[in-house]
């Protein structure tokens, strides 16, 4: 099983509903992987399996939504207690990180 | 040929290496529960013959491949005039070359198998796997046959010294170091006979496709896995179901080019990285130990093959599995009785259901 990771802490005070398994987003597909609220991806391609921290399932779903950069680092830091400075960092890694695991190609 | 079909079966023993036999035999009452199966059997332990639900009706001791051909078919003519069996699954590789290279000695006993021609099984042949893959443009690790301690480590240094040294017939072990590459050697010819294969090492995930071709070109059906857990001895103890076009074409691109006929296993790795590229490592000509995961989610392959073998029309077509289905392998310990393994060791044969107390009521198949 492999690690889709983003360091990023939750921002408990202000919207924890974003947080909670099976209260987040509904299970939506990024590339050839199919996640679930609850932080798990199945690639019926491959047969890997993943897991992820809600933060990093928040950026996989906005980039297959299509949102730039900028917005998803505007989505991060409104939703967890994280700097602008450093979520852009920790954005950087994770998308570094799965152009690495092959869950999305060096393009994006 | 029997009112109902009595089918014999191989490869019972499901050790560390698991043999097909009891699998096949599993999915076949999946299907036919009242059909009378009987095992094929090498040892007078080989597991299966003392499992509740995969068991034989009634089981033969067989002579050894060693013993040459003769004996082969003599054995098998003897058992023959005990229990007239009508069709006969082969699961094990070193049984299939005699049955494949002389057919017409199954045909003249009224045997009917559903195996591949001679041609198509030479040209899967771990030796000749590089001269299909060329054919059908799919990868496959640069392999090479060799005979003497010599050109064993000539062939190994020339695939960069990590490599896997592989039977004839079955089992690799993977050598680095020239000693263990020696090893390696000795145990392969040993066991399998000439040549040892040597063969470069891709790293990567390993994917299995099980499957049933026609004979013209067609695959009945299929199934694909990607190995989840693995032994020491690198079988496959656990299977994700997959379903990827790139993998399938391939699968049908080599079934094509072999119009291959019966049961095989195609198995792949899938070298490492994002643009990692299915490389074919070898081609079984038989079901595999796990055939009967497919069976449990209606892609029933061993029940079409004996369709195919009888030429009956298949029941319906073969579903395909959905992906995230898995299996896990369980090992559990079985209860056998001293009086089977005395009859099975001492006379060469033993009946749990006797020939005439087993009823054929007819099923959906008028069996």
């Amino acid at each position: 099983m492999k690690l889709a990771s983003l360091s990023t802490s939750a921002r408990h005070s202000s919207q924890p509903q974003d947080l909670t398994p099976g209260a987040g987003p509904a299970a939506f597909h990024f590339h050839t992987v199919t996640w679930q609220a609850d932080g798990f991806g199945f690639d019926a391609t491959s047969g890997e399996f993943f897991t992820a921290s809600p933060a990093a399932l928040i950026v996989m779903q906005a980039l297959g939504e299509g949102m730039a950069r900028s917005q998803i680092l505007d989505r991060l830091t409104a939703r967890f207690e994280v700097t602008r400075s450093t979520a852009e960092r920790d954005l950087e890694s994770f998308l570094a990180e799965l152009v690495h695991i092959g869950l999305t190609p060096e393009s994006n | 040929m029997n009112a109902s079909p009595v089918i014999a079966v191989t490869g019972l023993h499901r050790g560390e290496n698991p043999q097909p036999g009891s699998a096949v035999i599993r999915s076949l009452r999946r299907v036919y529960p009242e059909l009378r199966i009987i095992g094929l059997v090498y040892d007078s332990l080989e597991s299966g013959l003392f499992s509740e639900e995969d068991a034989p009706d009634a089981a033969f001791t067989m002579s050894y491949p060693g013993a040459g051909v003769e004996a082969f078919w003599q054995r098998l003519d003897e058992i023959r005039e005990i229990e007239r069996f009508d069709v006969l699954i082969p699961c094990l590789d070193a049984e299939m070359a005699p049955l494949v290279d002389t057919p017409e000695k199954l045909r003249e006993r009224g045997i009917l198998a559903c195996l591949p021609t001679a041609a198509s099984f030479k040209c899967r042949d771990k030796s000749k796997l590089a001269d299909l893959c060329e054919r059908t443009h799919c990868r496959t690790p640069q392999t090479l046959a060799v005979s003497d301690v010599g050109s064993l480590h000539q062939a190994a240094a020339s695939l960069g010294g990590n490599v896997f040294v592989k039977g004839r017939f079955y089992e690799a072990r993977h050598a680095i170091t020239p000693a263990a590459r020696e090893a390696a050697y000795w145990h392969m010819l040993e066991q399998w006979g000439a040549p040892v294969l040597v063969q470069e090492n891709v790293q990567g995930e390993e994917y299995n496709v099980v499957g049933l071709g026609d004979g013209r070109g067609r695959m009945l059906g299929s199934c694909s896995i990607r190995k989840m857990l693995r032994t020491a001895s690198g079988k496959g103890f656990g299977g994700m179901i997959v379903r990827d076009p790139q993998l399938d074409a391939i699968a049908e691109s080599l079934i094509v080019e072999l119009r291959w006929n019966g049961p095989f296993e195609l198995e792949f790795v899938k070298s490492e990285g994002p643009k990692g590229e299915y490389c074919l490592i070898e081609i079984n000509p038989r079901f595999p130990a796990w055939c009967d995961f497919p069976s449990s989610l209606d892609c029933n392959l061993p029940a079409a093959a004996l369709e195919l073998a009888l030429g009956w029309q298949p029941r319906e077509p073969l579903r395909r599995a959905s992906p995230g289905k898995f299996f896990i392998r369980h090992a559990i310990d079985m209860t056998g009785d001293l009086c089977d393994l005395a009859a099975l060791t001492t006379l060469g044969q033993f009946f749990r259901q006797p020939r005439e107390f087993i009823p054929h009521p007819a099923t959906s198949r008028g069996l």
